[in-house]
């Protein structure tokens, strides 16, 4: 080991590590055990979601229907309580990212087993159509809020990457929608949003178009008349919620989700 | 042409690693020297959005980016300075638009050079077109298009060639949101590494047929992204001891560019940079406090440690109080790269640098890794398997781990959830196995069956 040339210096004069100083005090698992479903059939399901375990998901869910459960009454009954335990720990912040993906994988694949068994598909929140701007293949954003809006019980028309502006119209045409999301890592390419917004306005469309990504900014999102900028990825769920309890006013979307 | 590999490095102690100064300089455009002694701001933009809509207006909007960069420099009485152009996809797609642009830009420094004598060179970062809607297509038809963009580049007026190349992106974005540290390493120590030795033998071939510098890549695609999530302090997204696995794993990946002919700078965005100088001796672009217009990044003063050109990242081209913004951000490098020019001509280099990595090193456990004396650990971790890419790649994650192990038993004060996610991933590369072949068949059993997007023919495999 070769002698060190760095400076000493005391830390704490320096800078503040607000994530240690912060912590809750809790582990994730002593936090979601306080909020699984007790129902002995219920319980294994909702803690295999929040352990992203799929296997164990769908091993719980053949036991709670062998146990006498109605298969489409698991869904909002054993997944979407397992998955709702999961979201709100992480928006307390208690768990993070990869956590909620694993979940949605696993509450994904339970819903699949239960379509298989009784041949229809679940009711869900509402219809949400998402893409990435023509142009743009940059996707990790657009999958996060899939994942997420997914997760939260919405059903999401995802129409990929790079999607060619009237592909965006013809899905609002064909799947009436509750918002439209799109996210963009270049500048160039967002450009896409605003031509996306005036056809939908010509054609009488006033569904919130919710854009964020790595170059999208605040302003640029609130030139167009349906845009409402989406910080983070986890906002989508939360501007879905919110239209579906007040509705798509677009100035009220504007209010409760632009901070700057 | 062939590839190289480093199998030792290339200083013989972390210490001797400084700003300004690297083992093998690179000379390129006009007058310009880079990592011979002194430091070089470079700057770099994105056009406006609308500036877009058509080649004529690309071309206009570069030429005024290109005059109020060069303007501002001479009013501040900069040496030296650098220009680098991220190509929009219209201009990799369409190579004569990025050549028409390299060219127009050249015209304009060409004057200034002429009229002042400002040392500078033009830097061309083609954009990673290689792929479709639903796929990756790195060895399609769109690779000759891809090419043809440096070269058309090259003959234009660009002195500098880089990429932020995406191979292994489709198994790495799928594995980073998953906590699969045997994606993170396939994505980008295994598949990244392997698409990179292509295509860099094909640029270093175009750079050297054309007079012009093949300066290498960065895992943009990658670590970049694992650091973009896991954001602040207080972001919940990735854990940011996560994120340093990754990016010290990108060091092998981004050494592939020098052992397959790139000879730097390599390029801005990537943090893995003081690790890979470490092995190559080659000069690297950096960017910290000054690309905040970008992103944030936790590694503001510390990523100058061993810079030779010093960048502002991106920032989009429209007006502020004191200029444009390619003038705003550009005097700010201007005025960091002059502090480290005196530090260099007297002699306290060193005591700059140790003051730039104090200020950072326990802010985060990336900065701490990527503190000189720790990033050249991960360099020997690296050389010490240089032949094998995968052994390489991992060896860096577990020196990683190590060091940050050692750090959080001193002055590094870990999160809990951090603390946690660095032992699962302890046990995660610890349970690998050592033998290359059999991870990669492991991996392409696993990844065909989960990752929809993922094709190996991509790899020759």
């Amino acid at each position: 080991m070769e002698v060190r040339h760095l400076i000493d210096i005391d830390p704490s004069g320096i800078l503040v590590r607000y994530n240690v100083q912060l912590e809750k005090e809790m582990t994730p698992e002593d936090a979601a055990e306080e909020l699984y479903p007790k129902d002995p059939t219920i319980y294994p399901i909702a803690k295999s979601i929040f352990e992203g375990e799929e296997d164990d998901v769908v091993e719980g869910l053949k036991k709670a229907i062998a146990a006498g459960k109605d298969p489409m009454g698991l869904i909002n009954g054993a997944l979407m309580p397992g998955m709702g335990v999961v979201s709100r720990l992480y928006d307390e912040g208690v768990i993070f990212l990869p956590n909620v993906m694993m979940s949605a994988d696993a509450m994904l694949e339970g819903i699949e087993f239960l379509k298989k068994k009784v041949g229809k598909a679940p009711e869900s929140k509402g219809k949400i159509v998402c893409h990435v701007a023509e142009g743009d293949v940059h996707d990790i954003g657009k999958s996060i809020v899939v994942a997420l809006l997914r997760a939260n019980g919405y059903d999401v028309i995802d129409l990929g990457r790079d999607v060619p502006v009237d592909e965006v119209i013809e899905a609002v045409e064909k799947e009436k929608p509750l918002m439209v999301t799109g996210t963009a890592l270049m500048t160039t390419t967002m450009y896409a949003f605003k031509e996306i917004n005036d056809k939908l306005m010509e054609k009488g469309y006033r569904i919130p178009f919710a854009c964020g990504g790595g170059a999208v900014n605040q302003d640029f999102v609130s030139q167009y008349e349906l845009g409402v900028y989406g910080e983070e990825a986890s906002d989508a769920p939360k501007m879905a919620d919110f239209i579906k309890a007040n509705g798509n006013n677009i100035v009220k979307l504007r209010d409760k989700f632009h901070k700057h | 042409m062939a590839v190289t590999r480093f199998t030792k490095m290339a200083y013989a102690k972390a210490d001797d690693m400084v700003f300004g100064k690297a083992v093998k300089p690179v000379k390129a455009g006009l007058g310009l020297e880079i990592g011979a002694g002194y430091t070089t701001p470079e700057v770099n933009y994105a056009p406006r959005p609308e500036a877009g809509a058509s080649k004529e207006k690309l071309i206009k909007e570069y030429e005024r980016i290109t005059t109020d960069i060069m303007a501002r420099m001479v009013q501040i009485g900069a040496p030296s300075v650098v220009l680098e152009t991220e190509h929009v996809q219209q201009m990799t797609n369409n190579p004569s638009w990025g050549a028409e642009v390299a060219h127009a830009q050249k015209t304009i420094m060409e004057n200034y050079h002429d009229e002042y004598g400002i040392k500078c060179a033009l830097r061309h970062t083609p954009g990673d077109i290689r792929e479709d809607r639903d796929f990756l297509k790195l060895r399609g038809d769109k690779y000759p298009i891809f090419l043809e963009s440096f070269e058309q580049c090259a003959e234009s007026g660009a002195d500098l060639l880089a990429v932020e190349s995406m191979g292994g992106k489709e198994v790495f974005d799928y594995a980073i949101l998953r906590n699969d540290m045997a994606g993170i390493l396939f994505g980008i120590g295994v598949l990244g590494s392997m698409d990179m030795e292509m295509i860099w033998q094909d640029i270093a071939a175009i750079a050297k047929k054309t007079g012009t510098v093949a300066t290498g890549d960065t895992d943009c695609a990658q670590a970049n992204t694992a650091m973009f999530i896991a954001g602040g302090l207080l972001d919940k997204n990735l854990a940011h001891t996560t994120a340093i696995i990754a990016r010290a794993i990108s060091a092998a990946r981004t050494l592939v560019g020098y052992e397959a002919g790139a000879v730097g700078p390599g390029k801005d965005c990537g943090y893995e940079n003081t690790i890979v100088k470490s092995i190559s001796g080659v000069p690297m672009a950096q960017e910290g406090k000054t690309s905040t217009c970008a992103h944030s990044d936790l590694m503001g003063n510390i990523v100058m440690q061993c810079c030779d050109l010093w960048s502002n990242e991106s920032v989009e081209y429209h007006g502020e109080f004191g200029g444009t913004t390619v003038q705003c951000w550009g005097e700010t490098l201007a005025y960091d790269c002059s502090l480290m020019n005196v530090a260099l001509q007297s002699g306290n280099e060193k005591v700059l640098r140790d003051m730039f990595v104090a200020s950072d090193m326990y802010r985060d456990p990336q900065g701490y890794v990527l503190a000189y004396p720790h990033a050249y650990r991960v360099g020997q971790a690296i050389v010490k398997d240089g032949n094998d890419i995968y052994l390489r790649a991992k060896n860096a994650a577990l020196e990683t781990i190590k060091i940050v192990e050692e750090g959080a038993r001193g002055k590094l004060s870990l999160s809990r959830f951090e603390a946690k996610a660095l032992a699962d991933s302890k046990a995660a590369f610890e349970a690998l196995t050592d033998d290359k072949d059999k991870f990669m068949s492991d991996c392409l059993t696993k990844y065909k069956k989960e990752v929809k997007v993922f094709l190996p023919e991509n790899y020759g495999l």
